[in-house]
């Protein structure tokens, strides 16, 4: 009976009730949400992190990391490569040359690290083969020395990168369904060779209105984006004996991750054809990288391997990706710093909403206990009220919250407007939110603990009242 | 058979300046199947002495003796208890609860007593028919009348079959019709089910039927008349 009131004691207000429902739904979903983002972004960066970028492990000489230079070969690493191969769990191996070099086209120049790597080999530790961008031609052909593969950030910093509106644009952007009356405005623009998205955008910006382009500035920039593939690219650095050696590459392909600092440092050339711009009669290795079957197994297999790195520096991807390992790391504390956040709220409504349902109750809470409705029944009545108040809110928000995570999981979150802000710090434009049912159960037993807490206020207050003078209140 | 005796009981109210003899050396004895009405003008001592036999307050000085048990001794969680099983109240505001039904509101005391479903049901049945609300009983009491609302709260503080019955102004809030109503149906209630009733009251109809009119004037009871 006393569930059956506090159930009914809850619908008495229908307005308040539904307004603190929908407040706690609203406060539950987007605490659903948040983490399934930071969630789905932490797993990201972490794959990104090992599949593009560092692998699981890495060895290089002690003194690489400090000082990159080229003599700083990996010791002995056909010794390394044996035990390598004889360790359980290692899913590929690859030796890559690393060379710190100056590029540069007939436009501009920067400075980057030159991997020579085996393609095929390469395929084995790092997913960078299938991240070349449409139209950005193709990845590294072991048959084809001056091959080289660069970036969509490098390509942008060496003036590789062009939009040009060109017949061939309009026609795939009237495929596109763009009005024709857009497409006349970009007649000016035709044939006009941007050679930075800036000075496109802007171009753009001139031509459009700001609804037009939100609505087709995307397309517009896709379909008129050109990339300069096989334009040269000259690559100077230091030989082993510190005599400055340059040579000639042509862009095969472009790539793109979601790690712009990553992608602005990196090209990739044959290891061969790199060996043969600095005299050498074998490849140089200055890293090897391990992908194993399994992330968690990265420390010990490090641990496997520092005894026989005599004179070499075994890192794993903890230490060579910081950020994704802080992030993996700490998301235990983000998680309770955001859903700790949205409980005190949650607190205070449920305190707030209840006192003021006690105070209109005062009478009938007198008179309750002056017919013999003892303290405990009183106190479960309106711990139970509150309990229903929030768990109504709390399911409502953990299905909503959990159907829209498992919704958007599928389809991704689209960052636009600070796609380019989050890529730059190695974070994905495109998010996908994972909520693991142990979040859920966590919160909802966290929800059920906070409108415990949050209760025992106003059921204190309740039990406060003295009988003659509550029933005297009108 | 004594239901319920007070012996010396004094109220004082000490307030800052003045001191209140509410009740002052009150000393009474009710039996079972009395009618009895206190009254007395504003502010004479009913509703604090009705307060103190109910339980509800604690006298200053005396001693409130209900089936052989001195209120005194009890501790406030045994007083509630023992509030529910011996004693039945009617408000002046008739004082339901508004979400339940007229069934539910009178079973509620029995549930708290943990009376089987099966008595329950027949006991509220009973009670309900007994004060003329056997088609209402699954209204709620926003749909009831004044007067039903009484008598809804009547039966409720029968359900748990108490030594008797506390009403504080019971038909202050009715036209005269529904007063009527109501206390021919007590009065039956008196008269056929041995059930002891206390009212309060300034009402000059419950005076009338009353067959014990207690007069308390400054606290103090004046007469005492049995008719």
């Amino acid at each position: 009976m006393t569930a059956t009131i506090a159930w009914k004691n809850i619908w008495r207000n229908h307005k308040r009730s539904l307004v603190v429902i929908t407040a706690v739904t609203l406060g539950i979903i987007s605490g659903v949400l948040l983490i399934g983002i930071l969630e789905g972004w932490s797993k990201q960066r972490l794959q990104d992190a090992i599949y593009n970028e560092v692998s699981h492990i890495q060895i290089h000489q002690a003194d690489f990391m400090n000082n990159e230079e080229i003599n700083l070969t990996v010791r002995q690493p056909d010794n390394l490569i044996r035990v390598i191969d004889s360790l359980p769990g290692v899913t590929g191996w690859v030796k890559r040359t690393r060379i710190v070099s100056m590029i540069s086209t007939p436009w501009a120049a920067s400075g980057a690290n030159l991997y020579g790597i085996n393609p095929e080999a390469e395929k084995l530790v790092s997913h960078i083969n299938q991240k070349i961008v449409p139209r950005g031609g193709r990845y590294l052909d072991a048959g084809s020395p001056s091959d080289m593969l660069i970036s969509d950030k490098t390509a942008e910093i060496l003036k590789l990168k062009q939009f040009i509106i060109a017949d061939s644009t309009l026609d795939k952007l009237r495929m596109a369904k763009v009005p024709e009356s857009l497409l006349a405005k970009l007649e000016p623009l035709k044939e006009k060779r941007f050679r930075s998205p800036v000075d496109f955008r802007n171009a753009l910006r001139k031509a459009f209105s700001k609804k037009e382009l939100d609505r087709y500035g995307a397309i517009l920039m896709d379909q008129a984006l050109d990339y300069r593939l096989r334009n040269k690219v000259q690559v100077t650095f230091s030989d082993r004996e510190g005599n400055p050696v340059q040579g000639i590459f042509r862009v095969c392909g472009i790539y793109k991750t979601t790690n712009t600092s990553f992608d602005q440092s990196t090209l990739f050339v044959n290891a061969d054809a790199l060996a043969a711009l600095y005299g050498a009669s074998e490849t140089l290795t200055h890293e090897i990288a391990i992908l194993l079957n399994d992330t968690k197994d990265a420390g010990a297999t490090a641990e496997k391997l520092i005894p026989v790195s005599t004179g070499n520096s075994v890192m794993t991807w903890k230490e060579l990706a910081p950020d994704a390992a802080m992030m993996s790391d700490y998301m235990l504390v983000y998680y309770f710093i955001f859903i700790g956040i949205i409980m005190l709220a949650l607190a205070f409504g449920i305190i707030n909403t209840m006192l003021m349902a006690i105070l209109e109750r005062t009478k009938e809470l007198g008179m309750l206990m002056a017919i013999g409705m003892n303290h405990r029944k009183v106190f479960s009545m309106i711990m139970l009220e509150t309990l229903y108040l929030t768990l109504a809110g709390a399911v409502t928000g953990m299905v909503t919250g959990w159907m829209l995570a498992a919704l958007l999981g599928r389809t991704g979150i689209h960052f636009t407007s600070w796609g380019e802000g989050f890529e730059a710090i190695g974070f994905a434009a495109k998010v996908y939110p994972v909520v693991t049912p142990a979040f859920l159960l966590i919160t909802t037993l966290m929800v059920i603990v906070t409108a415990v807490i949050a209760s025992i206020w106003p059921a204190r207050k309740a039990l406060k009242l003295n009988p003659v003078e509550a029933l005297r209140t009108e | 058979m004594k239901v319920l005796e007070l012996k010396n009981v004094n109220k004082i109210y000490n307030s800052s300046e003045v001191k209140v003899n509410a009740v002052n050396e009150v000393s009474l004895a009710f039996e079972e199947a009395e009618f009895a009405a206190i009254v007395g003008p504003s502010g004479s001592g009913k509703t604090t002495l009705l307060n103190l036999i109910g339980g509800l307050d604690t006298p200053t000085s005396g001693e409130i003796i209900i089936a052989g048990t001195d209120l005194s001794q009890l501790k406030p969680s045994q007083l509630i208890d023992f509030r529910l099983k011996n004693i039945g109240f009617v408000f002046q505001s008739y004082n339901l609860i508004p979400v339940l039904t007229a069934r539910e509101n009178v079973e509620f005391i029995m549930t708290l007593q943990q009376w089987p479903e099966k008595e329950r049901n027949e006991r509220t049945e009973e009670l309900l028919k007994a004060v003329g609300l056997g088609d209402r009983m699954n209204s709620r009491p926003s749909k009831l009348s004044g007067g039903q609302q009484q008598r809804v709260a009547v039966a409720r503080a029968l359900a748990s079959r108490p030594k008797f019955v506390l009403a504080d102004e019971p038909t202050a809030n009715l036209d005269s019709k529904s007063a009527a109503t109501l206390l021919e149906i007590m009065e039956k209630l008196n008269r056929e089910q041995k059930i002891t009733f206390i009212f309060s009251t300034h009402d000059p109809r419950v005076v009338k039927m009353a067959r014990r009119v207690i007069t308390l004037e400054d606290g103090r009871v004046i007469s005492d008349e049995l008719r």
